[in-house]
């Protein structure tokens, strides 16, 4: 099988795995999210803060995946 | 200041020549088909973004054209157009804070720029630093106010096009220069080297290490607990560098890769073009927007680790 083509295969494959994980663990972290506010709505200021914080750190870890998705994408 | 030297140095010479020798036969090799494209190029070159790359550059794959748009390209005869921005990023902070200190002068209270500054540098002052490192966390302000301001401007400069000029050619590109690996490396390493200030200074280097390990461990687990001290103290501001340059990264290549559509589906039918251009535009608009989001909390979030990193060493209360 040509490895260029088992590259682009994978690279595909893995971002979709990425973005799977990425959109879990952010969606869990919006609904706690969600459910802190709708408890005490006077600290929707503080829970937005780190739930911003906490997006941010699950985004750079799905970007390293993304970075070995990409290499694998633009191999030559 | 520091952080814009260090990144200044290592956006070298001898590692972007290496970028472009690659990128030259690729270029030499369609250059025969389009040379004759590149002359027409040059009078229209000024108007459409995305009719220029397809007939100037000579590019036909669209992955190479990607490749154009977001990495760095030589500029005003610069080898570097990263390099160029992030000059121009540090002159906008230092500039900047110069005429924000002007407010100031006779004890006036501060208005227009100067309150809008004094408002995000009190936030990083109470919020950041204070709030991570501690009582001592006031002499970090200055590099985390840093850190803070030229992330941010650098990020928004990538959302303005702004004109270029190579090779006998003008054009429009909005350039992130923290979307470039070596940016980021400069900045992770200034905050490599403050996290190791902050705990040396503190305790010496001796004792700075051995606070790695926490009180009231087993002896047995120190074979496995001292190389995993002395790894995270690198993977942390890695981390840091890979997330910021991902980031940047990846707004940019989505916009292209979306804008880039128009002309791919022109390619088969005119029509395509046509029909999928307001589709692409709204989308790119979106993803502008969301780059603007990210823009600032990446900048937050990358001088809030520092902050958290300073703190973990300065104070390691485990």
């Amino acid at each position: 099988m040509n490895p260029f083509a088992l590259a682009h295969l994978s690279a595909g494959i893995g971002a979709g795995l990425t973005i799977i994980g990425a959109a879990a663990g952010i969606g869990r972290l919006a609904a706690s999210a969600m459910e802190g506010i709708a408890r005490q709505p006077n600290a929707a200021g503080d829970i937005r803060g780190a739930m911003i914080v906490a997006a941010g750190l699950i985004e750079g870890a799905t970007f390293f995946a993304l970075v070995v998705t990409i290499l694998l994408a633009i191999a030559k | 200041m520091s952080a814009l030297l260090l990144a200044l140095l290592l956006q070298s010479a001898p590692a972007q020549p290496a970028a472009q020798a690659s990128a030259q036969p690729t270029e030499s090799a369609e250059a025969a088909a389009g040379v004759a494209a590149e002359h027409g190029a040059v009078q229209e070159s000024r108007a459409e973004h995305a009719a220029a790359h397809e007939s100037g550059g000579g590019h036909d794959d669209p992955a190479l054209v990607l490749a154009h748009h977001v990495t760095d390209q030589p500029v005003f005869g610069v080898w570097s157009n990263h390099l160029v921005y992030v000059v121009l990023a540090a002159l906008i902070v230092i500039v900047g804070s110069q005429a924000a200190l002007r407010s100031y002068r006779g004890g006036r209270i501060p208005r227009g720029l100067g309150a809008a500054v004094e408002g995000l540098v009190l936030f990083v002052r109470d919020e950041i630093a204070e709030a991570n490192i501690g009582h001592d966390g006031r002499k970090f302000t200055p590099l985390l106010c840093s850190f803070f301001f030229f992330i941010l401007i650098a990020a928004l400069l990538g959302l303005v096009p702004l004109p270029g000029y190579n090779a006998g050619k003008w054009s429009y590109s909005a350039t992130t220069a923290t979307a470039n690996i070596t940016v980021t490396m400069g900045l992770a390493l200034v905050s490599f080297a403050a996290q190791q200030y902050a705990g040396i200074t503190k305790y010496g280097a001796v004792r700075h290490f051995r606070n790695l390990i926490p009180p009231g461990l087993p002896w047995l687990l120190l074979p496995i607990m001292i190389p995993v001290e002395i790894l995270s103290m690198f993977t942390k501001p890695f981390a840091l560098m890979v997330r910021l340059f991902a980031n940047m990264l990846a707004g940019h290549m989505v916009v292209t890769t979306l804008i880039l559509l128009i002309p791919l589906l022109a390619q088969i039918h005119w029509a395509g073009g046509v029909v999928i251009a307001p589709v692409s535009i709204a989308l790119s608009l979106f993803i502008l927007l969301l780059e603007l989001l990210v823009a600032f909390i990446q900048a937050y979030i990358f001088t809030l680790l520092t902050a958290i990193f300073i703190g973990m060493y300065a104070h390691p209360a485990h």
